[in-house]
């Protein structure tokens, strides 16, 4: 029970909260605004996270242009996910998008001479010269704030409050981005081929051209968390990348209500707190199972806290409930 | 060229058997009011959906402005000018009443991400956009509506919303599938004036289809029947009419609803 009484603990679960909230933002521009269920999301995550350690370790590539190539792999993977699957009918996308996630898992973790394979990205093949660490030059940077921070702010601020920091400064301002796209006429096209896709096409809107858009945003969206994905947890593994994964996106995505951004960071919260607090179930009557059993346990009481709160609030913690019920 | 903005020519569509729209050969002058007429079954909402691009069909031309348009998806007809109503009526059930009749609006540049950019511009177009949306919500009557859901509305309204937001889209063509069966007479009235106000005023060309010859006698130029996906007759509406022949064969009781 000491490591709940720590701060450390808790920055750490914040961190995460914030990187699940980027990724389930990306969920929330193509489901909130246009219905499209990915459950491949995760997909985009590891293609980011991945291209991004590959591309310093391998090729020895600056951090940067290897961060932001990474996010454009992620756009691809969702260009390619709707190119391919967005035409057919909505369940048939939700299908194949959790075929795409896992098999851009199993690639990774087959293909040993490019990503390390089983061992992680720990293994990447380093080509010509020693590379740096993937994290290096964002090390550098966490520790120059850090440094600048500590002396003003006090001994609290160290290298993972100051990562903490940087994950939630950048959901603020995908927060803000997003809520901006979804106050155009885009959104308003978009939201109206969730319900149907005669009307808007009857009106002159290519309903394709639009939800493709959507799931590349997304993708771009669960890319940058990869990015912060990759940099808090610092190697990379392939199963870091389970559907569970993107689940969990959903999970915060439908606690904060589907339609309106502003309860995700609020859920992202709620669901870290969730997610992290329920290790501590080491008391009775949990003590009397063992902690491989109790971590499924705890996956059972983060569903059951979902079902109970969607049976009392089934919009969400701040969504529109008429926008639920309409026939 | 001719006077004809829409030629249909020879049109068929099959659904597994079933010869919705069995070589139908018919065309709309510019300016005028033409009525489909027909009982239950057809084919005038096939003839729509062809016509709108919602289906391919399995052989024949469709021409607008003298150009191809049966191989073109429905929102590039619709960019074309021909806009279309449905029957019964659909609405975005989950958007205002208002966000509905936006959603009608052409080259909207917010539609477009690259517009993002230029939030001027965007709102330039949305405030327009907005003021011709609440005038038509006006000469509807169903402006007190405008900020709620369109799930809300009635049947009649539905309708109402369905018409103007085509409007909204400043058609050169309009479909409009039985806009009248379940709206009230005093409203039909209305809406009667709305649409003749439309073709002089603007020179909007009409399609529309009714089961019931007598609502669109006065106001048809040129009215056709069809039955089991055939044009049967053509002509103005009085020859019509007075096809008694024609009418008790394939229109029975004028009184079946849709
Ligand atoms: N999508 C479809 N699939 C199968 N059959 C259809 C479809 N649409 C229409 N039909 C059939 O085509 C015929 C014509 O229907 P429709 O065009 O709706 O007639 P109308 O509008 O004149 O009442 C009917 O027999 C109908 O059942
Ligand atoms: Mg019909």
């Amino acid at each position: 029970m000491t490591a709940i009484m720590q701060p450390g603990f808790w920055v750490f679960i914040l961190t995460m909260a914030g990187i699940y909230g980027i990724f389930s933002l990306g969920l929330q521009v193509q489901y909130g605004v246009g219905g499209i269920l990915n459950f491949g999301h995760v997909g985009m995550m590891a293609l980011s996270s991945y291209t991004m350690a590959i591309l310093v370790i391998s090729h020895g590539i600056n951090f940067w242009i290897a961060a932001a190539s990474g996010v454009a792999v992620a756009a691809l993977g969702g260009a390619f996910l709707g190119l391919t699957t967005l035409r057919l009918r909505g369940d048939y996308f939700s299908i194949v998008s959790i075929a795409f996630s896992e098999i851009v898992r199993y690639v990774i973790y087959n293909s040993d001479n490019l990503t390390g394979g089983v061992q992680g990205s720990l293994a990447i093949p380093v080509i010509g010269d020693n590379y740096p660490s993937y994290t290096d030059t964002w090390d550098s940077l966490v520790n120059h704030i850090r440094d600048f921070l500590q002396p003003r702010l006090g001994d609290y601020v160290d290298r993972d409050f100051v990562m903490g920091v940087l994950v939630w400064i950048t959901l603020a301002i995908l927060l803000l981005l997003v809520s901006r796209i979804e106050k155009t006429s885009w959104a308003r096209v978009l939201r109206a081929t969730r319900e149907d896709d005669d009307v808007p096409a009857a009106l002159g809107k290519n309903v394709f051209r639009f939800r493709l858009q959507a799931v590349i945003i997304g993708s771009i969206i669960g890319g940058i968390a990869g990015i912060y994905w990759g940099l808090e947890s610092t190697l990379l593994s392939p199963d870091d990348f389970l559907t569970l994964v993107t689940f969990y996106g959903w999970m915060i995505l439908i606690l904060g209500g589907a339609t309106k951004v502003k309860g995700l960071p609020i859920a992202a919260i709620f669901f870290g707190f969730l997610y992290g607090g329920t290790r501590f179930f080491t008391f009775w009557p949990f003590s009397i199972i063992d902690s491989s059993q109790r971590a499924y346990i705890r996956i059972m009481i983060i569903g059951f806290a979902l079902i109970v709160l969607m049976m009392r609030r089934p919009q969400g913690i701040f969504g529109k409930r008429q926008e639920m019920v309409l026939e | 060229m001719n006077n004809l903005l829409l030629e249909v020519n020879d049109v068929a569509v099959t659904f597994g058997g079933v010869r919705a729209v069995n070589g139908a050969t018919l065309d709309v002058a510019v300016g005028s009011v033409t009525s489909v007429i027909g009982p239950n079954g057809a084919g005038k909402t096939t003839l729509f959906n062809l016509i709108s691009g919602a289906i391919k069909p399995t052989s024949g031309r469709i021409l607008f402005e003298g150009l191809e348009i049966q191989n073109l998806p429905p929102h590039k007809i619709a960019e074309r000018g021909i806009i279309r109503t449905f029957q019964g009526a659909k609405v975005i059930k989950r958007l205002s009443v208002l966000e509905n009749l936006m959603l009608g609006g052409q080259n909207n540049p917010g539609d477009n991400l690259i517009g993002f950019f230029s939030p001027r511009t965007r709102k330039a177009y949305e405030d327009q956009a907005r003021d011709r949306a609440m005038e038509l919500l006006q000469q509807i009557g169903i402006e007190r509506f405008a900020q709620d859901y369109a799930g809300i509305l009635s049947g009649g309204q539905r309708k109402l919303l369905d018409l103007a937001r085509a409007l909204m889209a400043n058609p050169t063509m309009l479909l409009l599938d039985e806009p009248f069966a379940g709206v009230n007479p005093t409203l039909v009235e209305k809406l009667l004036e709305v649409l003749d106000a439309l073709r002089t005023k603007h020179h909007l060309t009409f399609l529309l289809i009714e089961h019931d010859l007598e609502t669109v006698m006065n106001i048809s130029d040129r009215v056709i029947v069809m039955a089991e996906g055939r044009v049967i007759a053509d002509g103005q509406p009085n020859s019509i009419y007075q096809n008694q022949a024609v009418v008790d064969a394939y229109l029975g009781t004028r009184k079946q609803s849709s």
